[in-house]
């Protein structure tokens, strides 16, 4: 049987990054999920930690936060371990597609709720979104795209908004994909700057649904900016997320570039552990399990709904390896009185405890199994949503799970 | 290394595993080219909820489904939705009627031995343009697709007469599952297939065998797939008894016998069966990297494009051609980055599906002028035949490629 160096368990984006940092050094790597990941449901921006408010250096942030929790992931990868993650995750969209932040902080960007929220790094076509002043920007949507409803998000935005028909395609009920599609076409996004440009009264600043073109965003971008004359930004909507999808790409892209094995679409069903190290990993496609072996392993398998936790009715499993879980006590403790409390449920908290080495220990420290990591959101002791780390947490830790992985 | 486990597969078969996370939304080829197909989100587990077994099919859009399994592989929720799909689609038609084109294309394994035998009057046929009107016109055929020309001897006949290569009897056997369109359509994938088995020490063996039926499971045609499954797996199963694995070249014949025997049509015996089969380049693969064999490639100096079928994405093995492709010293071999070629099969040979296959198929065309590679290389005869009509290029399987290698005369 071949043995890889590195199998990686989940394709969300820690796993993605935990696979890429390794086949940078050379490893053999299987990267295996059940699906495409959360990288195309959430990853419009990347998230590093947003309770920071804007204008504040992040680092020094990040450094305060870590000093007031001490189990919390960054706790492990420090905030110097967090910058290399970041460097090595924009070195893989280099210009014209790049990720920036701006100022060493956090950017208040509108989202497609018609709200506004703190990020840390998001791509040159959300650019202009930090920067738009609302009494100047046009926001423009499509008629039958559903996702994105131009005069909510406008109203929302105190923004004057308008929502065009596609000339010549009459999509109703079009999608993200669908749309994304047609801006990669050069004729498509001339024509449609064109359209926006005859609805425009004076504005400097034009907000689009996220659906700047999977391929060459950036053209899409230089071209919609060059025809109606004013910066243009894409605004983050649902899923699925046409910036996420782009991140996924990129990363498959390269992963398999440099020779990694993508297996995607079916669970690991088992993993094999023995003497405190797993042996190997199963994967099941009906009416075949196939197993695969490595030396070191790295569990990114996300949370509930990637699959990584699993509550039963009295407490929380991590479904195949079975190790420790860290739970808020009784099932009735697990949730707040009401759904958006301010405060994070409980069960937030949730997750694997770990060493230094991000290796899962026990109830008393001891490391369970020596060549197995985790990374990403199934870490415990963060509450990703209400502070806004998800993208932080997966490229930190599954950057600093693959190098210690490997070290060893 | 894959093996068959008896073990009970629960598969959780209901829409409601479905979170609307809309993941799929992102992959599907149809509903990014077309708004008549909702995508899998809607025909898949969203309209489930409404089907019942007792009423009529209202959504006949769901013919609109190629059937690629995209959907399937990014699922983070592990619905199987183009399995929905396909029993949709087959109580739609069922209930529809096929037509008699659907009904001749699925058969074309029947005729195929005797089109190639008349290969030399057949061809020209084919490409006649008065002809191809009328297909057109009266079958619904579009005259703007090529029709895969025959050729004679077929791979069977090729086989049979041949004379086995020195002291490859008494050799480990493997057995060659060669798919209807190597017999007659692509006879040189079977032949690369022999000689580079060959020439990795083993000695080949052809057991009896039909269509395996992936055409009419195309068509919903469940009843008659079935059939061609039951067949094959009574003519393949003393193969896997005796002891001798069976590799296939084509990826969708792969995935029809490896899993949708068992998975779709649960056929007695297709667990046994898919225990014992392999992708040819996945077996080669193991080959080598246990050190059983591992002949030498000669350099090729050329730019290639290797360009993964969607059903060897369904068949989850990752991309065992480009690794083997990647040996081959002085090649510049790399990924097409484009998702599905868009024929589907017979999909786009359909006059009222051919747009369809061609709008999804120019993401490919473009991805191919990105890379202005010399030649492409990828498993499927379907995605073979589409490629070519998109780029002009010269595409052949991977097979083709590493045979060269192999024999650099």
């Amino acid at each position: 049987m071949k043995r890889f160096d590195l199998i990686v368990l989940g394709t969300g984006l820690a796993g993605l990054t935990a696979a890429r940092t390794a086949v940078e050094t050379g490893a053999k790597v299987l990267i295996v999920g059940r699906g495409m990941g959360a990288v195309t449901l959430f990853g419009n921006t990347i998230d590093l930690l947003g309770t920071i408010p804007p204008g504040t250096d992040i680092a020094e942030g990040i450094a305060r936060w870590i000093a007031d929790h001490p189990e919390h992931p960054y706790a492990r990868t420090g905030v110097k371990g967090i910058e290399d993650a970041l460097a090595d995750f924009r070195g893989l969209f280099p210009p014209p597609y790049g990720f920036a932040a701006e100022d060493n902080g956090n950017s208040l960007l509108p989202t497609g709720a018609g709200t506004i929220r703190p990020t840390y790094l998001f791509p040159v076509t959300m650019a202009a979104g930090a920067a738009m002043i609302p009494s100047e920007t046009l926001i423009v949507g499509f008629r039958g795209f559903k996702d994105f409803q131009g005069d909510t998000v406008s109203l929302h935005l105190k923004c004057r908004g308008v929502n065009l028909a596609l000339p010549r395609y009459g999509l109703e009920g079009t999608t993200a994909l669908a749309l994304a599609r047609l801006m990669d076409a050069a004729s498509f996004r001339e024509r449609l700057g064109e359209a926006i440009r005859r609805q425009m009264g004076g504005e400097r600043f034009i907000g689009l649904p996220a659906v700047l073109g999977l391929r060459n965003p950036a053209a899409v971008l230089k071209t919609l900016e060059k025809t109606t004359g004013a910066r243009v930004f894409e605004i983050p909507l649902l899923p699925p997320s046409i910036p996420g999808t782009r991140v996924f790409h990129r990363f498959r892209e390269e992963l398999i570039a440099k020779g990694a094995t993508f297996l995607m679409g079916h669970s690991v069903s088992r993993a094999n552990v023995k003497g405190g190290r797993c042996e190997g990993i199963a994967v099941e496609n009906p009416p075949l399990v196939t197993e695969y072996c490595a030396d070191r392993y790295i569990l990114a398998t996300g949370r509930f709904l990637g699959g990584g936790l699993w509550a039963e009715m009295e407490q929380i499993v991590e479904p195949l390896f079975h190790l420790p879980i860290f739970q808020p006590g009784e099932r009735e403790q697990w949730f707040g009185k009401r759904f958006f409390d301010p405060e994070a449920h409980p069960i937030h908290r949730a997750g694997i405890v770990t060493d230094a080495d991000l290796r899962p220990v026990d109830e008393t420290g001891r490391v369970v199994l020596e060549n197995v990591r985790a990374a990403g959101s199934i870490l415990a002791h963060h509450q990703a949503i209400e502070e806004k780390s998800r993208e932080g947490i997966d490229i930190a830790t599954g950057f600093l799970a693959a190098k210690r992985a490997l070290a060893t | 290394m894959t093996k068959a486990e008896k073990k009970p597969v629960l598969l959780p078969k209901l829409p409601d595993v479905c979170v609307r996370c809309a993941t799929c939304m992102a992959a599907c080829p149809v509903s990014r080219v077309t708004p008549r197909f909702p995508g899998p989100k809607q025909a898949g587990p969203g309209a489930q909820r409404f089907r019942s077994a007792s009423e009529a099919s209202v959504d006949d859009w769901i013919e609109l489904c190629t059937g690629c399994h995209l959907c399937d592989t990014v699922c983070p929720a592990g619905v199987p939705i183009s399995e929905m799909n396909m029993m949709a689609k087959a109580k739609y038609l069922d209930e529809r009627g096929r037509t008699f084109r659907d009904w001749l294309l699925v058969r074309s394994d029947l005729f195929g031995e005797l089109a190639a035998r008349f290969s030399k009057i057949i061809n020209p046929l084919m490409k006649n343009g008065i002809l191809r009107r009328l297909l057109d016109a009266l079958l619904k055929i579009d005259r703007r697709r090529d029709l895969p020309g025959y050729e004679y001897p077929t791979f069977r006949r090729w086989f049979r007469t041949r004379s086995t290569a020195e002291g490859a009897t008494g050799r480990r056997k493997v057995a060659y599952f060669y798919g209807c369109f190597t017999n007659t359509n692509e006879t040189d994938v079977g032949k690369a297939a022999v000689e580079v088995l060959e020439a990795h020490g083993l000695e080949v063996v052809v057991p009896p065998q039909r269509c395996c039926g992936i055409p009419r499971l195309g068509v919903g045609d469940l009843k008659g797939a079935r059939e061609m499954g039951r067949r094959n797996i009574e003519m393949l199963l003393p193969t896997v008894r005796e002891g001798i694995d069976i590799v296939f070249s084509s990826t969708s014949c792969g995935l029809m016998l490896r899993h949708e025997y068992s998975r779709i049509l649960h056929l007695p015996g297709a667990e046994e069966l898919a225990g014992s089969l392999f992708d040819i380049c996945e077996f080669l693969l193991r080959l080598r990297e246990e050190e059983k064999a591992s002949p030498i490639f000669q350099p090729l100096s050329l730019k290639a494009a290797y360009f993964a079928p969607c059903h060897l994405r369904s068949l989850n093995i990752g991309f065992p051609a480009l690794d083997l492709l990647r040996m081959i010293p002085g090649l510049d071999v790399r990924m097409l980055e484009a998702d599905c070629c868009g024929l589907g099969g017979l999909y786009g040979f359909k006059t009222e599906k051919f747009s369809i296959a061609e709008e999804i198929g120019k993401d490919l065309t473009e991805a191919a002028a990105r890379m202005n590679p010399d030649i492409i290389l990828t498993d499927c005869e379907g995605c073979r035949m589409q490629v070519r009509h998109l780029t002009g290029l010269r595409v052949i399987h991977p097979l083709q490629l590493l045979r060269d290698a192999l024999n650099p005369s």
